[in-house]
């Protein structure tokens, strides 16, 4: 059995750092094979998580990718119908017997595994992720608490595949919807914040191999006071990657003001965001100055709207 | 100094304190979990212990910030003679089933025991492991304790009458159904005629005609048609308009089933049941409104406790359109009010608001309450007659 030291310094040998509560959450999720369900905001690793982990575990990683419209027979299987038209014609002119073409036809040979049949198909466990279960329907995350529970699938035509050995599931959400309290009851739970400016520094050195520690200071900084104003899209640990990767490519050693200018499109994807940057220019000059940043973990909450709309007011 | 001598006992309490304070959801499993996770993790780690507990015993962001704090004030509490820090309780902690419904005045008071009945609302989510258990109550104290409500009016009507619409209400009801729609949902479903090809079906039916596929089968998307559900304030200031509020939900109830009603004042109480037999014909009263019916508004304390109790069992989902019947004026805490029409917005498909003040003059939304929910509202309106209904329809827009 792994314990949570092994899984951090693992994690780290594969570059991505976590902190203690995260190895313990998945030394649970190893021992108890419940599914880990991960919420946090946009960019802090959520994914990644999970393909570090199968290569940690050196195992297989399986993902399912959620979208809307997503239904049962895309997540588990489907038939092959047009080579199984095509045999079928093919075989009208062999000798063989009826119940011999039609054991053929339905045999595994014409089946398209999706992600949740081939994840319980396996001979070892495997990662199964399941990325951005808010997307998919409600619909769907009934059906898929249905599979989470029992790991057996039913096809008509080949019987019931139980699974040997059960995935190691990690389902991943960015709260654009509220998950069922049942999924949630199903599931394990961590909440993955923004890292902290020491972690972050911590991150950016174990990513990017040959940078200063003076830029690695300042991204951490500013990347904290950036997620603490109210960004339209806050950037996550990838947005400060891309910064150390364009900053090193510049050959700059630190961060001045005219950097920032040079690299600002790195860290900002909405053009809104730039009048409030402009704002609060001050407060970015002090932290690039080496001004000590408010250490608030996760200073950034996600109390957006969603995108809910507007107010249309009605009047006579 | 914990509660007991053994560690599966501490984490028996431990998890109760949770459930019971803080209203976790927490079963045997749960428990079951914690106990087989304390096997693999070094239990003299106090970060080990923390780390490995929050995930098993909490299920979303708040839960996880509550659990922090409530694991080290049971494990490691203060001095006892000083005064722990209260925590907010996620839910409202319900009593009993019959009293849920008859006496809405108690289920307002989280962690309802007899102790800190005078302790008033700072008391409340106060953790202390010596109040695990609260003293019995006597049941003259309980008695006296369920029939006083701080807010009732002295003199209380009768509930408002419920009466069956005539054609004109209920052809705009029938029109508002019809229009409500969520688009097109994203599943393909078999279907007579459609848009989409399909090969499995084809292949069946093939089967009839010697293997030749003959007879093509499509799919199609069917249409997504939203539940309705309507909140109407049932307080004094309301008691001109909630009548055109009861008969649009009479009008819907009578077209289609996909509805629910409430009425709330100082606490929330669902009247579907009564609002359908209305629809079917019958004339009644709403019986026993009195908690609810003719006193101040608490909105916000109300849409929590219709989040609660109905909202996470599917009361509010993504294909709900949420009605709300009430001019705003909020004797709660403006963020109260602003956290629940927050979580609303998010886990339904519209937010109507129907505010009869807005039929007046000059009228601007700037009371505390009505500016806190403001920002969630999808539709702004108002009805008083079934004219104003009929246009209703042509102004709600959804999400699809």
């Amino acid at each position: 059995m792994i314990d949570a030291a092994t899984i951090q310094t693992r994690f780290r040998e594969r570059g991505f750092i976590v902190d203690e509560s995260f190895a313990t959450a998945l030394q649970i999720m190893l021992a108890l094979e419940k599914p880990l369900l991960v919420e946090g905001p946009a960019g802090v690793g959520k994914t990644e998580s999970a393909k570090v982990l199968a290569d940690a575990l050196d195992t297989r990683l399986i993902r399912l990718q959620c979208y809307e419209g997503l239904d049962a027979m895309a997540a588990l299987y489907e038939w092959n119908y047009p080579r199984q038209m095509l045999y079928a014609r093919l075989s009208e002119t062999d000798r063989s017997s009826t119940e011999e073409r039609e054991a053929h036809l339905f045999s595994e040979a014409f089946l398209l595994r999706r992600p949740l049949l081939e994840a319980i198909t396996q001979d070892r466990s495997p990662v199964l992720l399941i990325d951005e279960v808010d997307r998919a329907d409600e619909a769907f995350e009934a059906f898929l608490l249905e599979v989470l529970a029992e790991w057996q699938v039913t096809i008509p035509e080949l019987g019931t595949l139980r699974a040997r050995h059960k995935p190691y599931v990690i389902v991943t959400s960015n709260r654009t919807r509220e998950l069922s309290d049942a999924l949630r009851r199903r599931c394990l739970y961590l909440w993955l914040a923004y890292p902290t400016v020491a972690q972050e520094i911590e991150i950016l050195r174990a990513r990017v191999p040959g940078l200063s520690d003076r830029l690695a200071q300042q991204i951490a900084s500013m990347m904290q006071v950036l997620r603490g104003l109210a960004l339209q899209k806050a950037p996550g640990v990838a947005e400060s990657l891309d910064w150390a990767m364009a900053l090193m490519s510049l050959h700059r050693d630190h961060l001045d003001a005219q950097a920032l200018e040079q690299t600002l499109g790195c860290v900002l994807k909405v053009h809104e965001d730039r009048a409030i940057i402009d704002v609060h220019r001050a407060d970015l000059d002090q932290t690039l100055n080496g001004a000590p940043v408010p250490s608030q973990p996760g200073g950034y909450s996600l109390d957006t709207d969603f995108g809910i709309g507007t107010v249309s007011t009605r009047r006579r | 100094m914990y509660p007991f001598a053994s560690l599966p006992d501490n984490l028996i309490a431990f998890c109760d304190v949770l459930r019971r304070e803080h209203g976790f959801r927490i079963g045997a499993g749960e428990s079951h979990d914690a106990a087989r996770a304390l096997e693999v993790v070094p239990v003299a780690s106090e970060t080990a212990v923390r780390d490995a507990l929050r995930p098993i015993l909490s299920r979303t962001r708040h839960e996880t910030t509550v659990f922090d704090r409530v694991f080290t004030e049971f494990f490691f509490p203060g001095p006892e003679d000083q005064e722990q820090i209260g925590i907010p309780p996620i839910r409202r902690e319900l009593e009993s089933e019959t009293a849920e419904d008859e006496q809405p005045s108690e289920s307002k008071r989280p962690g309802a025991g007899g102790a800190d009945e005078e302790a008033g609302p700072d008391a409340q989510g106060e953790v202390s492991p010596s109040r695990m258990t609260p003293a019995p109550e006597t049941a003259a104290a309980r008695l006296a304790r369920i029939s006083y409500s701080p807010l009732r009016t002295e003199h209380v009507d009768a509930g408002p009458e419920l009466t069956p619409v005539d054609a004109a209400w209920r052809e705009a009801a029938r029109a508002l159904v019809h229009r409500l729609h969520l688009g097109l949902s994203r599943r393909w479903r078999p279907a007579m005629r459609g848009r989409r090809f399909d090969l499995r079906r084809t292949l069946r039916a093939s089967l009839q005609t010697g293997g030749e596929p003959l007879v093509a089968r499509w799919r199609s998307r069917p249409r997504r048609t939203p539940r309705l559900v309507l909140l109407i304030d049932g307080s004094r200031s309301m008691e001109m308009y909630s009548a055109a509020g009861l008969q649009m939900a009479v009008a819907i109830a009578s077209v289609t089933l996909h509805v629910d009603v409430f009425t709330f004042s100082t606490s929330l109480r669902r009247v579907t049941d009564d609002v359908r037999r209305a629809a079917a014909g019958a004339r009644l009263r709403l019986a026993r409104m009195e908690y609810s019916w003719g006193g101040g508004t608490n909105i916000g304390a109300s849409l929590h406790e219709f989040l609660h109790r109905f909202g996470q069992r599917g009361g509010a989902t993504r294909n709900t359109v949420i009605v709300v019947v009430s001019d705003g004026l909020d004797v709660g805490d403006p963020t109260l009010l602003r956290d629940a029409m927050q979580t609303i917005a998010r886990r339904s498909a519209a937010v109507v608001w129907l505010n009869p003040l807005l039929e007046t003059p000059g009228y601007e939304p700037t009371v505390a309450g009505m500016r806190a929910a403001l920002p969630f509202i999808t539709t702004f309106a108002s009805v008083r007659d079934h004219a104003d209904f009929a246009r209703l329809s042509q102004m709600i827009r959804v999400r699809g």
